[in-house]
């Protein structure tokens, strides 16, 4: 029954993209991870669906898609707000290392059940997990200090708190943009610092802090169409203080931008040069140089579609 | 990942991966230079710019030239009317500028545009503010020239082509 709703849901969704798809016009993001300055101009809109696949870990199978439908709007030239809607469908079936009972900080030698950050606490980790859920509502504020077309540089700050049952979090980024080639050539930098507060069974909230960067290069080939590259490296700290893990991503970006209407897709391949730093991350994420456990996945790709008004 | 939802991917990417490009002229040639030349007679004098020439203008105007060929009319009893394209968000914007005999701006019309934001530069009210405009004007965003909500990038870089096209007065059709 739960399979029949989230495939009517999907549906829909795929529905709608192709309708609008097909009706707008033609603008805007050139990345699909990384934010430039650029910002939606005062008194406009925008309407933006995101949907991010991501799949495969050490074992078993693990597969989620994220939906985002964020709505934009210019206060001012220079200072944006934005209303999002966060929400998953996750498939997981002995995708994660069971500890060891006589020894919790280690793992049993091929031994795995059903886990992983989107599966509801309370779930029989013997048996697979299938479900959508509704995570969180974001409220997102960009403002930007100088503009990459009249500056040498472009620097925006953006704040961001997101409210939900299982996880509320801050998000904080320093946006950077540099272009070049008459802007046809746009380099960004993100310098990101997140404090998430996750729902344990007991009711009690557990605090941890994420430093990460993105970075992406992106060229205007021919008119309408830019291609790039990205590049993601995440840092995960217990309870904000202690380092757990580094894992860092890299892949192709491509943008489509008209007058009305915008799209980028862009996928990420984990590198096997993750570092785990405490005893649980290397027993429990750690494999072959990959940080998986509750946080990573192998592949992540990334469509965000945007309609201006 | 599933079959189907590879297919759910792929369904909404294949739509997008084929789009029309949006082509609005809002002006032909003939209609920009009766605008800006009523009554007179334009000869075509395409400019091709030799190295030599491309250098200095770029080292004059401090903007990267494109193309090394330059649509350019005579316009009798004195002045130029020149067709040229600048880069825009996502496509290029083409416009014309009109000079007169002692290479100062006429008048410019924009041609082509295509951007979400910024219609507003085919206003006339940005426009005039190029009109007297010589190679010897600071031509920046902000300083001579007032930017438009939204439209920065193609602001500026219609602004930028305008001081272009006075260098490249200056140093291809002066003596000519």
């Amino acid at each position: 029954m739960l399979c029949i709703v989230c495939m009517k849901f999907r549906l829909a969704i795929a529905v709608s993209l192709l309708i609008c798809a097909s009706t707008a016009q033609s603008h805007e993001a050139i990345f699909a991870w990384t934010y430039t300055t650029d910002l939606t101009p005062k008194g406009h809109g925008e309407f933006e669906q995101w949907i991010t696949p991501r799949w495969e870990k050490e074992h078993g199978s693990y597969s989620v898609i994220d939906f985002r439908e964020e709505f934009e709007y210019g206060i001012t030239d220079d200072f944006q707000i934005a209303l999002y809607l966060n929400h998953h469908y996750v498939y997981a079936n002995d995708d994660i290392p069971v500890a060891n009972p006589v020894h919790p900080k280690r793992r049993l030698p091929s031994v795995y059940e059903t886990g992983g950050e989107d599966v509801h606490a309370g779930h029989n980790p013997a048996t697979p997990f299938g479900s959508y859920h509704f995570e969180s509502v974001s409220f997102e504020s960009i403002y930007r200090l100088l503009s990459p077309y009249k500056a040498p540089i472009g620097l925006a700050l953006y704040f961001e708190p997101s409210v939900g049952d299982q996880e509320s979090e801050l998000e904080w980024k320093i946006l950077l943009q540099k272009n070049w080639l008459e802007d046809r050539l746009v380099w960004a930098l993100n310098v990101n610092y997140e404090l998430e507060f996750e729902k344990e069974e007991e009711g009690e909230w557990e605090r941890d802090g994420v430093f990460e960067w993105f970075t992406g290069i992106s060229y205007r080939f021919i008119r309408n169409w830019s291609a790039g590259l990205e590049f993601w490296n995440h840092h995960e700290f217990a309870d904000a203080t202690v380092h757990e893990h580094s894992a860092y991503f890299i892949g192709p970006t491509i943008h489509y931008g008209g007058q009305r209407w915008w799209a980028s897709i862009g996928f990420l391949r984990q590198l096997p040069t993750g570092q785990a730093f405490n005893q649980d991350n290397k027993e429990f994420a750690a494999h072959d140089g990959y940080i998986f456990g509750d946080e990573h996945e192998e592949y992540y790709v990334r469509l965000k579609v945007g309609f201006n008004f | 990942m599933t079959k189907s939802e590879f297919a759910f991917i792929a369904l909404p990417i294949s739509a997008l991966v084929a789009p029309s490009t949006f082509a609005v002229q809002y002006l032909t040639v003939d209609q920009a230079q009766r605008a800006i030349f009523p009554g007179k007679s334009l000869t075509a004098a395409p400019a091709k710019l030799a190295p030599a020439q491309r250098k200095a203008i770029e080292q004059a105007s401090g903007v990267r030239v494109l193309h090394d060929e330059q649509q350019v009319w005579r316009v009798s009893g004195g002045g130029w009317f020149i067709v040229d394209e600048v880069v825009g968000k996502h496509e290029f914007i083409t416009y014309a500028v009109g000079l007169n005999a002692n290479g100062s701006v006429k008048q410019i019309e924009v041609m082509d545009y295509r951007e979400t934001y910024g219609g507003e530069i085919r206003n006339e009210n940005w426009r005039a503010q190029f009109v007297g405009k010589t190679s010897q004007s600071p031509l920046k965003l902000d300083r001579d020239i007032k930017n438009i909500s939204g439209a920065t990038l193609s602001c500026r870089h219609i602004t930028d082509g305008v001081k272009r096209l006075l260098a490249f007065y200056e140093i291809a059709l002066k003596r000519s």
